[in-house]
């Protein structure tokens, strides 16, 4: 990995961890939601520094240069994250449709009710 | 009007909701409770209405989080000095109730009821869990909580208006070691707890392992950078 490449990797992973950081002090976002970003800033600052590690996990998956190791890393946790994000959009809107379904249904049974008062 | 609710969370409680809230009001009638029925999927919102029981009926699962910060919104409004976090599977002790609200009466922010004031902690897995959450807020703090996990907490009035109107204010050890920090007094008082009787907890294993993960990076690194809402500190004590 060349040297550019790291403080390329480091800069970017801290800014990440930097702008999950400032929405949390502002109040911004849930606590569960940033842990992801935290772990995979500390992880690629790690890879970063101690570039021996990527060499390693790289010969022994028999790829030829730690760079494609580290994208195959990147590429691995995001594809890892867009599958939880799927299932939770998926529940989120399945709960958004219950919720608008229970207010109308709701809304609907009052106001027959009330009807049925003014008509007496 | 009475001075202090009872909030009890339920998830999937069918087995043991009618107990514990019988128990409740026939030996305890002094306190008001809620039960905050958590979009469960089994009878327990049919046993709260056929029992006439003081309950809201969340139409989705929110998760313990949302559901006890729904009693807590409740509490407020309704104008209670006083809110318990209370399980709705009969592992807290009604009895111990009185000890905490003393405590709180007594000036704390946060009472915790704690089995382990008095009593040494057993060594298991789960016990493992709680001693590196002890040891996690003893970090960041400088002060020592004996069973963060407690589900048994008291809050004052200031805290819970604080807690129902906020974001990441889950009821988790976390939360209470960034008030630590912040100043909030925070009292363990003994109490005993029976074990889980019926019905699953929140958290099976590999949850537990993730629970764990997230509550050490949380108090160990992401508390420290929150900002508390001005409105809520404290510039001077009343006597």
């Amino acid at each position: 990995m060349s040297m550019t490449l790291r403080v390329v990797l480091i800069m970017a992973s801290l800014l990440t961890m930097l702008f999950m950081l400032k929405r949390i002090r502002n109040a911004k976002v849930q606590i569960e939601d940033v842990i992801f970003w935290i772990i995979f800033s500390v992880l690629l600052i790690g890879l970063s520094v101690f570039p021996e590690l990527g060499d390693y996990f790289a010969g022994m998956l028999g790829i030829y240069s730690t760079v494609n190791f580290v994208f195959l890393f990147i590429i691995f946790l995001l594809l890892l994250r867009e599958f939880t994000m799927t299932i939770k959009v998926s529940q989120m809107e399945n709960k958004i449709k219950e919720l608008t379904q229970e207010i109308a249904i709701k809304n609907n049974i009052e106001y027959q009710e009330k009807e049925s008062e003014g008509d007496n | 009007m009475k001075d202090l609710l009872i909030i009890i969370p339920a998830y999937n409680e069918e087995k043991s909701i009618e107990r514990v809230v019988k128990n409740i009001i026939t030996n305890f009638p002094e306190y008001d409770y809620v039960v905050v029925n958590d979009g469960s999927r089994d009878k327990t919102a049919k046993i709260c209405k056929k029992n006439g029981f003081n309950y809201i009926d969340l139409p989705v699962n929110l998760g313990l989080a949302g559901a006890f910060q729904t009693g807590l919104k409740y509490a407020y409004r309704q104008g209670y000095e006083y809110a318990l976090q209370y399980d709705g599977d009969g592992q807290h002790k009604i009895e111990y109730v009185d000890k905490l609200l003393a405590e709180i009466k007594n000036g704390s922010d946060i009472v915790i009821g704690s089995r382990f004031v008095d009593k040494k902690k057993p060594f298991s897995l789960r016990m493992l869990g709680s001693m590196v959450i002890s040891f996690s807020i003893w970090l960041t703090t400088g002060k020592k909580i004996k069973d963060p996990t407690s589900g048994m907490r008291m809050f004052n009035r200031a805290l819970l208006k604080e807690f129902a109107a906020n974001l990441n204010y889950g009821p988790e050890p976390d939360t209470i070691s960034y008030l630590l920090k912040q100043g909030v007094k925070v009292k363990e008082v003994q109490v005993e707890m029976d074990e889980r009787m019926e019905g699953e907890s929140y958290l099976n294993f590999s949850k537990s392992m993730s629970y764990m993960l997230r509550m050490v990076i949380s108090i160990l690194f992401i508390q420290s950078f929150r900002k508390r809402d001005k409105r809520y500190i404290k510039t001077e004590r009343k006597v």
